[in-house]
């Protein structure tokens, strides 16, 4: 039983000296955290996301890269009276050319309306994800300072109650009235006051951190307002930003659909989901071919968006990561 | 708490004031105030000189400015000297056509009349007369001569806030003939009750009841929100979305003369309506009113604008609230159970889609399956007609009020006070009945007395899908259409109600949640 092993002699052979090295026996040994690694990988544990990613991703894949082969033009046919509102299966037989051009039918001026979804999805997300990365961006920095500052509380507390009254249909009106309905103005006039409410929003957020005690123990201790603003709140603050996101994302396209919809919308020469379904309402029991099909691309992009966001706001919660 | 409602209150109307002066200035000074010819053929049929003076007609119909024609200066002046007759008079002649020559600026006339003008701080333009080289004058190319006087935004909006009430009195009415002027009781022989009459007001009836919403009227006090260049020509904002619509209704009643004997008509007018009438009385007139108030309406059997929205705004609030609470609260109590997963379901379906989306799905099982009408003005049934739209406007309220209903309940139900209740041996209903319930309550109290008013303003897209006579649209068709005094009537009323909700809103939370104190220096639970 004992072969192996060498019994020491005396006391002093039973320990053994070991070089010490100070900065190792500092280290308290724990398996290593990494915070954006573990929010992945509660994210990534419900197959349902995997699937939606991929979707969102054909999405994108088809609504960025088909527009350059497939240019779609609205008036192509408007001189053919005998291709208007043609049902799917009525197109695919008149054209007989057996592409997917026509596998949703005709509009009401002969368009394709197939290649029109694809190039106002690319509008939609386009719009969507600038809008949100413009908006956040301005919304989280003001609102930072906003909160944390009681001097520029009193300044925007007056600002916002006066802004925020001003019905927003009528300053999105004026501003596409007076810089344009393009697609670059557009995105202005949902950016120029949008961040307003993110940041008020945020601000209540930054307040009810701010005053909590190791933050105040921080600026006891001479913190720089900066890196209290930047190290202490915004991280805690991470999945309430990505909650934000969540509803922020789809918002701007079903802004986009009510705006078209009430008629200040995008110009007639940038295609969007929103005038899409604008025009295909007014016939959508007649023709449902023209109205459903972006109405139901615009549903399920903004579904996938929010349940993304919702779940990966989920996972931005360290309490999940156990 | 009197000193904070005070100063609460004084900065609503000082925030009040600059929404106006900002949507003032975005109107009427940011957007290009051609556009308001675009659609117009009138605009384009003229030329030259005839353009330019219509185009001065539109901008003071519009708002944008005031200005004088030298010809009607000329008229007037000349209509004080001689009369009627004046037309035939050389020096009238004279005296207008001068403009046309080139020595105009010596005429005493249009001497006057620039000095007269210059002195109000109004501009002197002369267009001069567009002509061929050959001196023939080009189709509506003779000269004008305007004092223009461009409106800066804040005399505008002195102006605008000093017709904004306007106060009964006995002297409202200029008619020195009238001379028994009062305000007093008097038994009101149409509704049986008693109503306050005057005399040398403009209204006859100053506060009256009817079986009409809101079934007391009143007259002392009229607010006049702003006129409606375009969509409703030259009519008042607030008697547009007021006044009932439909067909007349008419019903047995008795002219005022008439009372007392037993002489009945078949009549629409509304006696209540009456107001003093400026043109002489005709016979017909003098056998049926004993005095002046002689112009009056008539019932309608339709709705108001605002009646139809608030009408279907305020069935759709309360189912949304008969609904929403109870599915928050069963979800709450069944976390993670069936109801919840289908209650989550269609609170994101709720939430992410486009509003369009599901207003036209409902619109299309209702009329498809049902059998609804679709649009308000084919309805056989009026009642039908409000089915959908009520509907349509409460599936987004049920979904919103479920989903915050559920997580305050959820944040609520890991207190201390609920394990306590638990403690104390309060079986599971009375605990969530009693304590989780009312708690949770606490949030959404705020939100009441806002979606009560948001009733008034109407809703866009449900309005219009539907199309439903109300007030929803007001502001968007305004704005396609270029009616500044809508847009700016559209702004006061939306921003008042959004001001005077946020108020009442603070002051039912601080009434039913004691422990909230609006004022600093309150320090609650009292």
């Amino acid at each position: 039983m004992n072969e192996s092993v060498n019994i020491p002699q005396s006391s002093e052979e039973l320990f053994q000296f070991i070089d010490s090295n100070a900065i190792s026996s500092e280290k308290i040994v724990a398996p290593r955290y990494s915070y954006w690694k573990s929010v992945f990988r509660v994210f990534f544990r419900k197959k349902t996301n995997i699937f939606m990613i991929v979707v969102l991703l054909l999405m994108f894949l088809v609504a960025f890269v088909m527009p350059n082969f497939w240019v779609y033009d609205p008036m192509e046919n408007v001189q053919n009276a005998s291709t208007f509102n043609l049902s799917p299966a009525r197109a695919m037989r008149y054209f007989h050319d057996g592409s997917l051009k026509w596998i949703l039918g005709t509009g009401a001026m002969g368009n394709s309306i197939f290649y029109g979804i694809v190039a106002s999805a690319r509008t939609s997300l386009l719009l969507a994800i600038i809008c949100a990365a413009i908006n956040m961006t301005v919304g989280i920095i003001v609102g930072a300072v906003w909160g944390y500052s009681k001097k520029v509380d009193a300044v925007m507390l007056v600002i916002y109650n006066i802004i925020a009254n001003v019905p927003y249909i009528l300053l999105i009106s004026v501003l596409v009235y007076i810089i344009g309905s393009g697609f670059w103005s557009f995105i202005f006039a949902l950016t120029v006051t949008g961040w307003l409410s993110i940041a008020y929003f945020f601000r209540t957020q930054v307040m009810i951190i701010r005053d909590r005690e190791y933050s105040l123990a921080s600026r006891c201790l001479g913190t720089p307002v900066a890196r209290v603003i930047s190290k202490n709140i915004l991280p805690f603050l991470t999945s309430v930003i990505v909650t934000l996101l969540a509803t922020e994302l789809p918002s701007y396209i079903s802004m986009e659909v009510f705006l078209s919809y009430i008629g200040v919308g995008l110009s007639a020469t940038v295609p969007s989901l929103g005038r899409m379904i604008q025009q295909g309402q007014t016939a959508f029991l007649t023709f449902p071919w023209a109205f459903w099909p972006p109405v139901i691309v615009a549903s399920v992009i903004t579904i996938i968006l929010y349940l993304l966001g919702q779940n990966l706001a989920d996972a931005s919660d360290p309490r999940t990561h156990m | 708490m009197k000193k904070y409602m005070l100063k609460r209150i004084l900065f609503s109307i000082f925030s009040l004031l600059v929404v106006v002066m900002v949507v003032m200035l975005l109107v009427y000074t940011a957007i290009n105030r051609n556009v308001i010819f675009q659609q117009d053929d009138v605009w384009n049929k003229r030329s030259n000189n005839d353009k330019a003076m219509y185009e001065y007609a539109q901008y003071q119909k519009y708002g944008y400015l005031e200005y004088v024609d030298y010809s009607s200066f000329v008229k007037l002046k000349y209509m004080e000297l001689y009369g009627s007759d004046y037309e035939t008079q050389q020096d009238f002649i004279t005296d207008r056509t001068c403009i046309q020559k080139e020595d105009y600026k010596d005429n005493p006339s249009v001497k006057e009349f620039a000095q007269k003008y210059s002195a109000q701080g109004y501009k002197i333009k002369y267009l001069a007369p567009a002509k061929f080289k050959s001196g023939k004058l080009k189709t509506g190319g003779s000269a004008y001569l305007v004092a223009v006087h461009e409106l800066p935004v804040t005399s505008r909006l002195l102006n605008y806030i000093k017709g904004f009430f306007t106060v009964e009195t006995t002297n409202s009415v200029k008619d020195e003939t009238l001379t028994d002027r009062y305000i007093r009781f008097e038994k009101d022989p149409y509704s049986k009750l008693f109503a306050v009459v005057g005399s040398g007001t403009l209204h006859k009836y100053l506060l009256y009841f009817d079986g009409r919403f809101p079934f007391i009227h009143q007259n002392f006090i009229h607010l006049n929100l702003g006129t409606s260049y375009t969509t409703y020509r030259g009519q008042e904002i607030t008697s547009v979305i007021s006044t009932p619509t439909g067909a007349m209704k008419s019903f047995k009643q008795q002219y005022p003369t008439k009372i007392g004997t037993d002489e009945y008509v078949e009549t629409a007018i509304n006696f209540h309506s009456l107001t003093y009438n400026p043109s002489t009385p005709s016979a017909s007139d003098l056998e049926q009113f004993p005095d002046r108030y002689s112009a009056y309406s008539y019932h309608m059997q339709g709705f108001s604008m605002l009646e139809n929205s608030f009408v279907i705004g305020i069935i759709s609030l309360v189912i949304a609230y008969a609904l929403g609470l109870p599915l928050g609260i069963l979800m709450a109590r069944r976390k993670d159970g069936l109801a919840d997963k289908l209650g989550n379901a269609y609170i994101i379906f709720i939430m992410s889609v486009p509003s369009l989306a599901y207003i036209f799905l409902f619109a299309a099982i209702g009329t498809k399956l049902f059998g609804l009408p679709y649009k308000f003005a084919n309805a056989q049934v009026k009642i039908l007609a409000y089915v959908l739209p009520t509907i349509s406007l409460a599936l987004p309220s049920i979904g919103s009020l479920m989903k915050w209903m559920r997580r305050y309940m959820i944040d609520q139900m890991n207190s201390d006070y609920v394990k306590f209740a638990r403690a104390e041996g309060l079986s599971e209903k009375e605990i969530y009945r009693i304590h989780i319930s009312r708690n949770a309550l606490i949030y959404l109290v705020h939100g009441i007395p806002s979606n009560i008013l948001a009733c008034l303003t109407g809703a866009i897209i449900t309005e219009r899908v539907y199309g439903v006579p109300g007030v929803g649209n007001l502001l968007t068709t305004a704005i396609n259409k270029h009616d500044n005094g809508v847009i700016v009537a559209c702004t006061v009323f939306y921003t008042s109600l959004s001001i005077i909700s946020l108020i009442l809103g603070d002051l039912l939370l601080a009434k039913y949640d004691p422990r909230i104190s609006l004022s600093e220096e309150g320090g609650g639970g009292r």
